[in-house]
């Protein structure tokens, strides 16, 4: 590589990174604007004199606290239940035969390409029906259901594993189900940490499920967040959803720069092929 | 490769190993086949009542004339298919929904394989690079859309506070015709989804296959037009099924505007994605067999899209092949 070619590329990709990250910063200035300053045109770049105000006045305006209790018992049901089920169903793949499995394997790969929002409709008629409207158990379901995606890479792991690991604890007279408890989910702690992650910021981030299945007043921040910033006019209080968004989006961004080698693994291409 | 080998022979050696005291028990197979069911359980319960059966309500909601309410609904076959064919706002919605998806999947696909190229380069801090280019990836989607309405907001956004900077007068950016820009840009801010797949497929590429078509003489361009793009190809064919799939059930532009799932009305005529109508007409119109006659149309045309891009691809993707049972 030439030096020239070098510094091109060090420039463009200094220009990309600044144009990725701009949103986020003008998202951060919006959030300290006071009133006046929201009002005044041009907007200014950086607020004259930052109003931390504004966080205890999202905080107050739209119950963010019980918003956020909300997201995080949602978020913990999805990611223990769907880690602990795809685990134990990835399991199965990967170390059991039986007539079928190989018809099975193939209708969970396909399951991966089906929409998932155009089940999720129906999903919630059912939920109706049966009075779970409002209640946490649509998301015990479908933790308990487990993910394809997740299935598939916990399946890729254990496959990996040594045979001779599961046949030692087979004459040691331990059954399947200890096999998976004691041997095979210890192991796979690279995956579980890629699991819990992508389960997360999906349940962090979802917003059809929670807007559609849960009402106002128990909802979570995602669907808080879209709607509850208005004045009693309906006209939106940016500087407040500017903080509001930023206290939401926050702990998804900790959570990536603290573990982006594993946000990055759970996406890797294993199994595109 | 060797490895493998001697991988697939101890694997039998331990087989033979151990068949002789399990045949003194239960026969081994269909034990197997029990405990194989019981751990896969889960998934196929799941699978049948929270994806199967629904599908399959809705379809039978499809050939009624059910309002979600009303006790009394009656069977009106094909009725609401053929009244979706003779209702505008939903045909046009789908050929928004068409259009949005032809300009944000490859445009998506490009920008990402481009940044994944650049920051596949051995340089300094690449790592970082790669992190802070990814970084909008994994703001959620409610995050995302807000942030997008402040920079596009007439008054307070910075979109029209650079253009009167520029002496420019400001646009209304989040109305038509507008709009479908600021969704475009929405989407394509997420492109480091696309940057960390192609990457990843671009580390699989073996390094002597570039090294050698280096010595044959290969320019850059010939060596990733002739190597690395086929190579790439199943990497960028997910990426078309799986982008395709997701934009064609988008609701974005909800998010943009009023972010609530009954707030159809406020989303610009452009931006009216099919997805929206769906919910409309659940939510507002109380439609629900015509709102799941539309589902159930979407659900048809995402399948038939996928193998229609399977089919096409068979002849330019290129697989390598791999032996049986390595990863």
């Amino acid at each position: 590589m030439t030096r020239t070619y070098r510094w091109a590329l060090y420039i463009v990709l200094l220009a990309v990174v600044l144009t990725m990250l701009s949103p986020i910063l003008w998202l951060v200035s919006t959030s300290l604007k006071s009133p006046a300053e929201m009002a005044s045109f041009p907007p200014s770049w950086w607020p004259q004199a930052p109003r931390l105000a504004n966080y205890t006045d999202a905080i107050s305006q739209v119950n963010f606290l019980g918003a956020a209790q909300n997201s995080l018992t949602i978020a913990f049901i999805s990611t223990t239940l769907t880690t602990l089920s795809s685990a134990w169903v990835g399991f199965g793949f990967a170390r059991l035969t039986a007539p079928g499995k190989k018809q099975l394997f193939v209708v969970l790969l396909a399951t991966m390409m089906l929409p998932g929002i155009v089940t999720l409709v129906p999903t919630y008629l059912i939920f109706a029906k049966l009075h779970m409207v409002n209640t946490y158990w649509p998301w015990v379901a479908w933790g308990l259901g487990g993910s394809a995606f997740l299935i598939f890479l916990f399946r890729q792991f254990f496959a990996g594993i040594p045979r001779e690991m599961e046949e030692a604890a087979i004459i040691d007279g331990c059954g399947y189900v200890g096999i998976f408890w004691r041997i095979f989910l210890p192991q796979s702690w690279p995956v579980i940490a890629a699991s819990v992650i992508l389960s997360f910021t999906h349940a962090w981030g979802d917003f059809v499920g929670p807007a559609m299945f849960l009402s106002q007043d128990s909802t979570t921040l995602a669907v808080a967040m879209a709607t509850g910033y208005v004045n009693d006019k309906g006209l939106p209080l940016n500087n407040l959803v500017a903080a509001g968004a930023v206290m939401y989006v926050l702990p998804v961004l900790i959570l990536f720069l603290f573990m982006q080698r594993r946000f990055v693994s759970g996406f890797s291409t294993s199994g595109i092929k | 490769m060797s490895s493998a080998l001697t991988d697939v022979r101890r694997s039998t050696v331990a087989e033979a190993a151990v068949e002789r005291p399990d045949r003194k028990k239960k026969p081994p197979t269909l034990r197997k086949a029990r405990t194989f069911y019981l751990f896969v359980a889960p998934w196929v319960l799941g699978f049948v009542g929270l994806t199967v059966f629904p599908l399959g309500y809705a379809f039978w909601l499809s050939l009624t004339d059910s309002d979600g309410l009303s006790p009394r609904t009656h069977f009106v076959g094909f009725q609401n298919y053929i009244d979706i064919f003779h209702d505008p706002l939903t045909l046009s919605s789908l050929a928004k929904t068409g259009m949005f998806a032809l300009v944000t999947v490859p445009l998506s696909i490009l920008a990402g394989l481009l940044l994944a190229v650049m920051v596949n380069q051995p340089i300094r801090a690449r790592g970082l690079f790669r992190a802070l280019i990814y970084l909008p990836a994994v703001v959620p989607p409610v995050g995302a859309a807000l942030t997008f309405r402040l920079i596009f907001d007439r008054d307070a956004g910075a979109a029209n506070g650079i253009l009167s900077t520029l002496g420019a007068n400001p646009i209304t950016w989040l109305v038509d015709p507008n709009a479908r820009y600021v969704l475009y840009a929405l989407v394509l801010w997420g492109c480091g989804g696309s940057m960390i797949i192609s990457l990843a497929g671009l580390q699989d590429i073996p390094r002597e296959l570039l090294e050698a078509a280096q010595v044959d003489g290969a320019s850059y361009w010939q060596s990733f037009t002739r190597i690395t793009v086929p190579l790439l190809s199943p990497v960028i064919l997910f990426q078309v099924i799986t982008g395709m799939i997701g934009s064609l059930q988008s609701f974005a532009p909800l998010l943009l505007s009023s972010g609530s799932l009954s707030g159809a009305g406020a989303v610009p005529q452009g931006n009216y994605l099919y997805m929206i109508h769906v919910f409309a007409q659940y939510f507002s119109a109380s439609r629900f067999g015509y709102a799941s006659a539309m589902l159930w149309l979407l659900f048809a045309v995402i399948l038939l899209v996928t193998l229609l891009i399977i089919k096409v691809s068979a002849r330019t993707v290129f697989y390598t092949v791999e032996p049986e049972g390595s990863k």
